[in-house]
Order: C-alpha cells, then structure tokens, then sequence
C-alpha cells in the first residue's frame, strides 16, 4: 500500500477546513454587509434612472419644458417650479387622490387628450408607447424620475425665482401665499398669452426668438434636409442658405422670411396644423421683425444668455 | 442491504442502544458500519470480503462511480479533475440558476427591473448573480480545457471515440447554455451580443431556410418578447435537459472503458484501464470521494473568494434596440467567431466554417489512425492541436474591438473619458472630483483637484494620439462643459472641433449626466469592502 498515491488523510482534512474556512468568511462578510449594499444599490439604481431620464428629457422634453425645467412663455409649464412641486396637484383636484409623481407619470404616459382649449401653443402627446408614443415603459418611468428630481431646487426657490405661469385649467385663482403672489393678483387669460417682459421695439432678435417662443417650435441648430424638416416646425441649422433648398425663397430669402412671420399661411411646405400664431405682427414692430430676419439668415447669429427679466447674463 | 450482526442476548441496554444506531448508520450509508468507517478514518486497508463496495451496488448515486480506480489516474496531474469539475459547475449552475429564477420573469418589462430589484432589494441577490454568472463563464473553460486534455493525452483513441463524440456535443451544449443564458438580464451588452449571434444563423442557406433558423431562434425578425421566452425556455429547461442526458451517455461511456492510463504504463494498441491490478487499486470510498470532494471545496472556495472581492456581472443599459452601442461585442468565448466574421462574410464565418470545425473536431478519433496515445509518438497530432489553439486565440484577439474597428476619432476620444456603457475616467474619479466650469484644452489645466487634472490630461492626450492616428482628425481641441440641470446631477458636455483635410471645421458633441449617487460597481476591483462611501454606511456614518 505505501507505493499507492494516497495523499493522507490529514492533508484532505487541512485542505478541507481551509476551504470551508474561506467559504464561511466570504459569506460572512457578504452578510455583515448587505444591508448597506442594498442601500447602496437601491440609491445606485435610481441615480441611473435620473441618468437616463436626463437624456430622455433633453432629446424630447427640453425644447419646450426647457433642461432645466424653467418652461416656456406659451410652449409649455415650468416643472422646476417651486408652485408646481407644492400647488399643483390641489388645483387639478388630485391632491389626496394621487401622488405628484403618479401625476407626473400619467401626463408624461397618457399625454393631455383632455384640455383642448389650452393656452399652450401646442397640446403635449402622449409619450408612452403604450398610448402610441415614442417611449417605452421604462423611458416614461425614467424621465418621470427625472421631473421628481427637480424638488430640492423647487422648493428652495423664492416666489420671484419661481419660472410659474399661471395655469388657465384652474378654475379660481389660486391661493399663491405659500409662493408669494397674492390671492388678488389680477387674473385673466390676457396675462397668460405669449408675451415678453421687455417692452415692445427695442427689442433683440435673439430675445425674441425666445421670448415669443419660436424656439419652441424652430430648432436653431438642426439642419433641414427633404427627410428631417423640423419636428414641430421646420428646422433653422441652415436657413441661411435658404435660397439653395427653397425655390420660392430663392430671389429674396428675406422678404420670404418676413413675409412668412407676418402671415405663417402663404407659404406651405410641409403639414404643421396651423401651429403657428398669426398675430406676431401685433407683436412686435416691423423693425423688430426686419432684425429677426437679419438674425436668422446670419450663419454666425449668437444667442445670448439672459436673466429672467431679460437682460443679458456677462459671461 | 442486511444488519448482520446477530443480535446477542441480554444485552446492556447502551450496547443495544449503540448497535441501533449503528444499525441506521448502515442504513443511511448503504452498507458501511461504524466500525468500518472508523478503519476507513484511520487509514485501514479495507478487510475481506470488502464491505466499503456494498454502497456501490446498493445506493443509485454511486452505482454511477467505479468502485475503484488505477492509482495512476487518481493522480491529480493526469486528468486535473477537469471532467469532474465540469460536472460539478453544472450542478452549481443549476442551483444558483434555480434561486435566481424566484426574482425573474423573461419579459421585456419585467427581466431587467427584476435584475435591479434583485441586486438591490434580495439579500444576497447580487453574491448569487456573481456567482451564476462567472460559474458559466468558468464552465466554458472548464469544459475546454478537460476536452485539451483528452485530446493531448490521446483518450479519443478506441475505444473511447464514442465518449470524445458525445464530449463534443456537450461542448456545444455548454456553449448555447451559456449564450441562452447571456440574453436575458436584457441590457444592451445581451441584447446585441445576441442579435449578432442570431443573425448568422441568417446565413445559412438556401436563403429562406437561413430566413426560418432566425424567425425561429429570435421568434419575430427582431428580438422581443418573443425571443425573450425562447431563450429563457432553452435556457432553463431545454439544453440542460439535453446536457444531463448526454452528460449520462458520456459518463457511462467513462465508466465503461475506465479512465485511459497513462500511455506510458501500457503497450501501444493496448488498452488496460479495466484490468487494473488488485496492489494498485485505489477504492472510491474513501479515498477518492475525500479526493473529489476536498478539490470541489477548494474551489468552490475559490469560486466564492474571487466572486465576493473581484468579480462583478455587468449590467448595462436597458435594451434598446433602437440604438446600437458604440462596440457589440459577443461574448468572449465567441470572440474567435466575430474574429472570423471580421475577415470573411457571414456565410463563410457564421455557418461554413464553424460548421466544418464541429464535423472535424467530432471526427477526431475517426480521423487520427496513430495507434499510439504516447507523446513521442503524436508530434504531428500534438503540433496541430497547439497550432489550433493558437489560431483561436489569434482569430479572438481579432474579434476583440482592438483589432480592426475604429469608431470616428471625436467618438473614440469621448468613449475612453466617458463610454456610454461601464465606467470610464470620469465615472471612476465620481461625481465629487468633476468641479462646474468649462475647460478647454487649448488653455492651461489649472484645476486644484488632482484627479480632474488627470482626467483633463487624459482628454489633451487622447486628442494627440488621435490626430496622428486619423488622417481627417487635424487641429483637434475640445471643451468639457460641467454644469448642474438638477440637485445632486451632474451634466456633461463634450466638444470637440476639429479640421477636416479639406479645412472644413466639424463638430462633435456628447452630453451625458453623473448624478452623485450612482455607484458604478464595476469601478471597485475590490467590490465593496475597501470603498470609503461603503465603510462610511457601513459604520452608520
Ligand atoms: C459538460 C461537459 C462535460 C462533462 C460534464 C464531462 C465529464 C467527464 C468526466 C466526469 C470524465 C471522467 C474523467 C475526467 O475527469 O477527465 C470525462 C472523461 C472524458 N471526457 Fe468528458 N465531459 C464533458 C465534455 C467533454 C468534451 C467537450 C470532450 C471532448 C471533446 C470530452 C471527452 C472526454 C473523454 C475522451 C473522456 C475520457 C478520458 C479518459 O478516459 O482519459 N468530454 N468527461
């Protein structure tokens, strides 16, 4: 027997306990440490969510909610709001009924088939694949996560900070002391529309692009091509060689242009449902639109940054 | 199975008591006494007639092992228990594999939430994911080598070609066990991977039955639910099924035929692994069940250390089959396969080929008249298989996205800093270390923090290499904006603007958020313990 191969019996025990050693201390310290990882985990996992809603939000949300959820004059509520994450949900009589986020959930899946007389140029769609849209499930519970994590800056936000418009669905004025504006601020649809906080002709083009909401329709970066004209409107990325890709336009692309804001129906290219407003000669002077045109047909036109009342931001 | 000791009359009754439970202790081993496992404790040769075969005959689970072996082939360094480890991964597998069930259900809405919920919701979930997950991997190489063995040592020769065959088809089976397996956390790293996978089987002809494979594997033309359920169903019922039955044919085949000598210890031509001399005999129990199972312990050990402080199952992205990552890579036992594809088409690469290395490699023992399992003797045989071996770790290098694919230069430099999948530099210096501002990398790095300088470096070096690199790539410069959308998220642009050989100025831009509590495991090489975030919850900080 002793020529066979036979390791002894103690060197399989050692070899054994050593193993089994090492076993119970991996698992054990994986025990001692779950609930941590969990947490860990569970925070991990909804900070990607946000990740990944910011990405959803920017490519569908932002050129009218704005990235960071300041809304838009006439486009499209703030959600970085200080009203929104505290009022919101009273006025459209759910409070109690739903959570902010389930309400969030449902306007983002389920889109606003309801308000048809809005003050909004455009009604929101729905964005659930589930409803016809372009998201899936796990992009609306994403984005909708994304929205929520707008609260820590909305509610640090003072009353003057807050992006709010009033809402033309709520029925009453609302009680705004809790954002404060008072109960008895004036409160009618004429505030609501599409207006600008700087006084009428002397106005920047690029302040009124944004001001009166083209951007919300008109992608100033976006190039036009036959198969991508614009999602909402068309695209302006290269409308300063307008001539080139629009035969009407070809002879005097400003008088074109013009013409077009002065009047969105004489020229049809393509089908947007009338969503352009047709009172923007009542809004502004025809020098104001004659500088617009001049803006617009520059391929190296600047936007500046501007604060809320609309001057410019120095870098 | 009998008690045999007569029961002796007037009996203490702790004698009585003592031979009781011997009794069951006979019974529970199926034939060994206590006495008997004592001698087998201390070394004892086993006595006359042999009682410690009776479990042998008389239990169904060992009826299946030889009751003894040749010493020569209990010798760790002749079959490195690779058959044996196999067999024990796929047991492995096939536990952790039935606790990961309870949290998954193979739909798109379900299977990738339930894999966060399971990471971060079941204790022990993401140790048991881990552990599934590297099992598989490991199994494939498992299975590999131990087919390398057999075939350096010769044991395909007669008679034991049919147990090669059947080893064969249980390669593959491992192969599509762990493909089927691949898809379904449903992240992107799966769903491409497998898109790929399924799309040569597109290739097989004539068209319309190529048209039919993929229809039937992926179950619409393009992976879904559908597909989904399929994968799930091969992965958890259909090929294990297959592999245990033929793991039985292969293992009988085994038994039957004893394992091979070493070639060595016999004449040429001669097969004497079932005469094995009574001096030379090592009996299963205990000797060599002590053996297996104090090498499965070992590592399992392994196994259990690796999975708790290095390894970590990616998971990516939701998938989204409307968009394709930067790099599908299939998974890296496939990798030799993408190598192929690389340098020929789909027909060739996806079906032909691999088509005809499984006919060749079955046909091995068919093939190879060489009478002799003796090294001297095999050179031509030993040389071909290494010149093999090598043209797959060629032809995987070659599939690897560092051969031969090259995304636009702006993409590849944005891709090392911030990848749109895994971790990257940025990630891996955390939301903390990346300060608001805007950086250029025309201007001075002046930045306080150490690991953001390096990661500004990196982007100024990375531009470098590539404008030599690319030859449409001239005068690059590129601007990281930093800035903050929401609370505790951060938002970053890269730019980067470059020449084109024609002077014309292009633009690249990349926009990705941090938000400060993602966690990006797979930055930790040492999981979890050594990270201060960790610790400091750990301590209730
Ligand atoms: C799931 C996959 C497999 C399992 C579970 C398995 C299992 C086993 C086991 C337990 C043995 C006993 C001897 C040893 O441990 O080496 C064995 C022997 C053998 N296996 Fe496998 N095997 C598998 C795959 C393969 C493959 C891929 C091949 C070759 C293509 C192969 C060829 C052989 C041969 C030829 C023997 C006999 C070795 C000898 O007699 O020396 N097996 N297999």
């Amino acid at each position: 027997m002793r020529s066979l191969y036979v390791r002894s019996f103690g060197s399989k025990l050692i070899w054994g306990l050593v193993s089994s050693f090492v076993i119970v201390v991996c698992v054990g310290l994986t025990a001692q440490t779950e609930d941590t990882r969990m947490e860990i985990q569970t925070k991990n996992w909804e900070g990607r969510g946000i990740e990944n809603g910011a990405v959803i939000f920017a490519n569908n949300c932002a050129t009218c909610h704005g990235q960071q959820g300041q809304g838009l004059q006439g486009i499209a509520p703030a959600l970085n709001s200080r009203y929104f994450f505290t009022r919101r949900l009273e006025d459209v009589g759910q409070d109690g009924v739903m959570t902010l986020s389930n309400y969030v959930y449902l306007t983002v899946a389920a889109g606003r088939p309801s308000k048809d007389n809005s003050q909004w140029v455009n009604r929101m769609v729905p964005w659930s694949s589930q409803f016809g849209g372009p998201l899936r499930g796990d992009q609306v519970v994403d984005v909708v996560a994304y929205v929520m994590n707008f609260e820590e800056t909305a509610l640090q936000q003072t009353a003057s900070e807050d992006p709010f418009q009033p809402f033309l669905d709520v029925s009453k004025p609302p009680e705004f002391q809790n954002i404060g504006i008072s109960a008895d601020a004036e409160w009618t649809p004429v505030q609501l529309a599409v207006t600008s906080v700087l006084p009428m002709g002397d106005r920047d083009p690029d302040y009124l692009f944004g001001a009166l909401a083209c951007s919300g329709c008109h992608d100033l970066n976006e190039p036009q091509a036959p198969s991508s004209m614009g999602e909402s409107g068309p695209n302006f990325g290269t409308i300063h060689e307008l001539g080139t890709y629009r035969p009407e336009a070809a002879a005097d692309p400003a008088a074109y242009i013009k013409e077009s804001i002065m009047s969105p129906d004489a020229f049809r290219v393509a089908d947007y449902d009338d969503a352009m407003p047709d009172d923007f000669a009542n809004r502004m002077t025809e020098e104001e639109i004659d500088r617009l045109v001049q803006w617009l047909l520059d391929p190296d036109r600047v936007t500046h940054a501007r604060d809320a009342e609309g001057n410019i931001i120095e870098e | 199975m009998s008690v045999q000791s007569p029961a002796p009359q007037k009996k203490p009754w702790f004698l009585a008591l003592l031979s009781a439970l011997d009794g069951i202790f006979v019974y529970l081993t199926a034939g060994i006494s206590t006495g008997e496992f004592r001698a087998m404790l201390r070394g004892d040769a086993p006595g006359r007639p042999n009682t410690r075969l009776t479990p042998h005959a008389d239990a169904f689970l060992l009826h299946i092992k030889p009751s003894y072996y040749h010493e020569s082939v209990t010798r760790f360094t002749h079959t490195f228990r690779l058959g044996l480890l196999s067999t024990y991964l796929f047991l492995f597998e096939t536990i952790t594999g039935i606790i990961l069930m309870i949290w998954y259900a193979p739909s798109p809405e379900r299977a990738y939430v339930d894999m966060i919920r399971l990471l971060s919701n079941v204790p022990f979930g993401q140790l048991m994911r881990d552990l599934h997950r590297i099992g598989a991997e490991l199994m494939v190489g498992i299975v590999t080598l131990h087919m390398v063995r057999t075939y350096l040592t010769g044991s395909y020769k007669p008679p034991r070609e049919f147990t090669w065959l059947t080893g064969v088809l249980l390669l593959v089976m491992t192969l599509f066990l762990s493909f089927s397996g691949y898809l379904l956390p449903w992240d992107q790293l799966a769903f491409w991977a497998v898109t790929i996978g399924t799309s040569m089987a597109e290739a097989v002809p004539p068209a319309f039955v190529g048209e039919i494979i993929n229809l039937l594997a992926r179950g619409a033309p393009d992976i879904g639910a559908n597909g989904l359920l399929r994968f799930y169903l091969l992965h958890v019922l259909f090929l294990p099924l297959l592999l245990i039955l033929f793991f039985f044919v292969h293992y009988y085949k085994v038994v039957l035929y004893g394992i091979s000598l070493p070639a060595q210890e016999e004449e040429v031509g001669e097969d004497t692994a079932n005469r094995v001399p009574a001096n030379r005999r090592v009996y299963y129990l205990p000797e060599v069940l002590l053996d297996e199972g104090t090498f499965l312990l070992a590592v399992t050990a392994i196994i259990t250390a690796v999975t708790v402080f290095l390894f970590q199952a990616p998971l990516e992205h939701i998938a989204n089959p409307q968009q394709t990552p930067f790099h599908t890579v299939a998974p890296w036992y496939f990798y030799w396969l993408q190598g192929l594809l690389k340098i020929a088409d789909k027909l060739w690469a996806g079906v032909i080929i691999p088509g005809v290395l499984l006919v060749m490699l079955m046909a091995i023992p068919y093939l190879d008249r060489n009478p002799s399992r003796r090294g001297a003797d095999r050179r031509v045989a030993t040389i071909s298989g290494i010149v093999a071996g090598v043209l797959m770790i060629i032809l995987s290098w070659m599939g690897t996205p560092a051969y031969a694919v090259q995304g636009a230069p702006a993409l590849e430099v944005v891709e090392k800093l911030m990848p749109e999948e895994k971790v990257g530099i940025s990630r891996k210096i955390g939301y903390n270390h990346i300060p608001f501002g805007t950086y250029d990398t025309r201007e001075p790095i002046t930045t306080d923090d150490a690991e953001f300088a390096k990661l500004l470096h990196e982007f100024v070096h990375l531009l470098e290499v590539w404008e030599e690199k690319a030859p449409d790539f001239n005068d690059p410069w590129g601007l990281l904006t930093v800035t903050q959308d929401q609370a505790n998220l951060k938002h970053l642009r890269w730019e980067i603007t470059w020449l084109s050989n024609e002077g014309t100025e292009e633009y690249f831009k990349q926009d990705y958020w941090l938000h400060k509590d993602s966690y990006y495991w797979e930055q930790y090489g040492r999981k979890k313990f050594g990270v201060p975030e960790f610790l400091e919850m750990q301590n209730g900080g």
